[in-house]
């Protein structure tokens, strides 16, 4: 039984379909060379699946943002090389905080930028994903102790490529430019709101990696023989596999509490998420790469596809250490000891 | 996906959340604010606990009102259980008879044998052991060696049970015994008998844990005579009887939270000078519980629409059990300069109970074993 809608059933359908087609290895291995996969990208916008979750009213394709992380969980289990989630997260950004919608492939950069009242926009960010295949920057910028979210087109960035561990556009953007009036607006508590759906993607395209080097492990160590019999046979793989399959089934549960979440309860859903999903993979790469042996260890296995961006996506928008901290933070000093309380209301 | 990996999200109901408060203001009156309580479900032991928890109804409220029970679902007994447990009440008496011998008697014993039964049990004056382990059985469980023999109107019992907790001060014992040869088929030829622990053919010892308790036993049976009418279910059908009951000894808050009260410990020594790597131990140990709890209810919800979760229910064992014994290990690492002598005990209480924790009801090696085989392995 499911617990996803029919509408959920029906994204994703559509979307394993297009990803099946046309995100294979080599489509993964030549962007990681340089090459944007215009097909990919070109198929999911036809579809809608890139505006997913994202209000109509906005230009987007509709439905809630929980839709939006099923796209991004498939994303990760292919190792979608696109900004689905950056593109997503600029754009609902705009949307929450009364921005007129980005054109094009949008990104969202993370970075030390500042503005003046009169629209004088200047700074730069040291790993903006993807910067060199968008059409738009989204990025917040301050004024003394004031936030604005602007949005600006990427023609006006000085931009030097550089990639993250997964191979992914982490590019140098710089800026000193007039943005127009409807290029940006006063937005009280946006970096708070940028980190928790950047860490919320972050888990939903990890909790589908994980999900897909289980399935290949176990694959793997089905067809491999070693000692006259395929090595799933032996109780050492046998067990190791079992500790794999509890980490990543806590992960996807763990992932799906995000969408479920009651307003109020959404930034301690996210941060429990990103701190147990981060630690498991350690875990479960780990496994992945013992049980896969040497080949696992080569470019040429698509395994390394899906362990270098889950080792590259446990550190973005906070790594677990950081979100176990804030979750620390909020249930210290229980002096009265109603610890269990508190846990209890988190449905 | 693979079959067995779903948690699919699951909300508890009004009613049982309802139920909650009721438990919590039944706790705060009927606990001792200064003892300290242990949330390790086989720690702490009291029959006056025990019965004023069955006058409230909350032992066997799942059953069916003819027999004393409540009829009450799975997830309002879900959420009396998490409460006894997180708060560290002694729920060691009544514990298995409710959470395991009423449900196989449901299932398989004779209408003689639930009334006879279950509203002494409801009523928390009659506690049940379990009687699988012997001294040459642990997880190989279909190598037991106890047979009963057919005789005139029953069976006489030969053998011995071990690490059998609160044998001492239980009232009887549901034991899987051989009553037929061992054949090639392992798992063929044994049952289940309600044995009377008061019997003077039944001879109990003691056995020192290493934290120097003694609430587990060796029992030995000698000549011991089994009426008819107390085997549960049909002879020779006991291997299956016992799986049955796995689902739901594996996947229950008991599971989870043994170490809690270390937490609980934990967060009330974090005051405002704590630091972030402090904080962090804290965040990450709630932040696996949570996980684990929610994963626990989904389970809770697929037994309250009558599936049988056995990979899912080992895997919250396995993940709750490794999580239990993180706990003290990394709060130990991360305690404040100056910790109250009420943490130490607590934690000093965890570290001598810890090993327990991946033994019980499966040990972790099993465990990995059922959830393999769910991954297609085996």
């Amino acid at each position: 039984m499911s617990y996803l809608s029919e509408h959920q059933l029906l994204i994703q359908d559509t979307l394993n379909r297009v990803l099946g087609d046309l995100c294979p290895k080599q489509i993964v291995d030549s962007a990681e060379r340089g090459e944007f996969p215009s097909a990919l990208w070109g198929a999911l916008s036809e579809t809608g699946l890139t505006l997913t979750g994202l209000p109509e009213e906005h230009g987007g394709s509709g439905g809630d943002p929980s839709d939006a992380m099923l796209v991004m969980k498939g994303a990760g289990k292919f190792s979608a090389p696109i900004p689905i989630a950056e593109n997503f997260l600029g754009r609902m950004l705009c949307s929450e905080f009364g921005l007129s919608a980005p054109k094009g492939i949008t990104t969202f950069s993370d970075g030390s930028f500042s503005i003046s009242p009169d629209g004088m926009l200047s700074g730069s960010s040291s790993e903006t994903a993807f910067g060199r295949w968008s059409d738009s920057v989204v990025l917040i910028a301050r004024h003394g102790d004031e936030s604005y979210l602007c949005s600006c087109p990427c023609e006006a960035f000085e931009i030097n490529e550089k990639n993250n561990i997964a191979g992914e556009p982490r590019d140098e953007i710089s800026i000193k430019k007039k943005l127009l009036d409807d290029q940006f607006i006063l937005a009280e508590g946006v970096s708070r709101r940028a980190r928790l759906l950047g860490a919320a993607s972050r888990v939903a395209q990890m909790s589908g990696a994980l999900e897909s080097i289980l399935e290949m492990s176990v694959s793997y160590s089905i067809e491999r023989t070693q000692f006259g019999k395929p090595i799933s046979k032996f109780q050492a793989i046998q067990q190791q596999l079992a500790t794999m399959a509890g980490e990543v089934a806590a992960s996807i549960r763990a992932a799906q509490s995000i969408h479920l979440s009651r307003e109020l309860m959404i930034e301690l859903d996210v941060a429990i998420a990103k701190a147990r999903v981060g630690e498991a993979v350690g875990i479960c790469t780990d496994i992945a790469h013992q049980v896969h042996g040497a080949m696992g260890y080569t470019l040429e296995h698509s395994l390394n596809h899906r362990t270098r961006r889950l080792w590259a996506w446990r550190d973005e928008f906070g790594s677990e250490k950081d979100w176990q901290t804030e979750i620390g933070r909020f249930f210290s000093g229980n002096a009265s000891g109603n610890l269990w309380d508190q846990i209890t209301l988190l449905a | 996906m693979f079959q067995g990996l779903a948690f699919n999200p699951f909300t508890l109901p009004p009613e049982a959340e309802a139920l909650r408060s009721e438990v919590r203001k039944f706790l705060a009156e009927s606990l001792d604010p200064a003892s300290l309580p242990n949330s390790d479900f086989n720690a702490g032991d009291s029959s006056d606990f025990s019965k004023a928890l069955g006058q409230r109804g909350w032992i066997g409220m799942t059953w069916p009102k003819q027999y004393g029970g409540q009829d009450k679902s799975f997830l309002e007994r879900y959420v009396v259980t998490e409460e006894l447990l997180a708060a560290g009440a002694p729920v060691g008496c009544h514990w298995i008879a409710d959470r395991q011998t009423g449900p196989l008697l449901l299932k398989f014993g004779s209408e003689e044998q639930r009334k006879e039964f279950l509203p002494k049990i409801v009523n928390g004056d009659c506690f049940f052991s379990i009687g699988m382990s012997e001294p040459n059985t642990g997880s190989d469980l279909a190598s037991i060696r106890s047979t009963a023999k057919k005789v005139e109107g029953g069976w006489l019992l030969n053998g011995s049970k071990i690490w059998t907790s609160y044998a001492h001060t239980n009232h009887y014992m549901v034991a899987l015994v051989r009553t037929e040869p061992a054949s090639e088929n392992r798992h063929a030829g044994m049952s289940q008998v309600i044995v009377d622990l008061k019997d003077n053919n039944v001879s109990i010892n003691g056995i020192k844990n290493l934290s120097g308790e003694e609430d587990f036993n060796q029992v030995f049976f000698d000549d011991v005579f089994i009426p008819d009418d107390r085997v549960v279910g049909e002879p020779g059908n006991g291997w299956a009887q016992v799986i049955s009951e796995l689902g739901y000894e594996r996947s229950g808050p008991e599971r989870f939270l043994s170490a809690f009260r270390v937490l609980v410990e934990y967060s009330r020594e974090l005051t405002s000078d704590a630091s972030d790597d402090q904080l962090s131990v804290l965040g990450r140990l709630v932040a696996h519980l949570i996980t684990l709890r929610r994963m626990s209810i989904s389970v809770a919800g697929m037994l309250e629409n009558g599936e049988t979760p056995i990979t899912e229910a080992a895997l919250i064992k396995d993940v709750g059990n490794a999580y239990e014994r993180l706990v003290p290990e990394v709060v130990r690492l991360s305690q404040t300069r100056n910790p109250s002598a009420r943490f130490l005990e607590t934690l000093n209480q965890c570290v001598l109970h810890a090993p327990s924790f991946t033994l019980r009801g499966g040990t972790r090696e099993i465990l990995k074993g059922v959830i393999a085989r769910g991954l297609g392995l085996r």
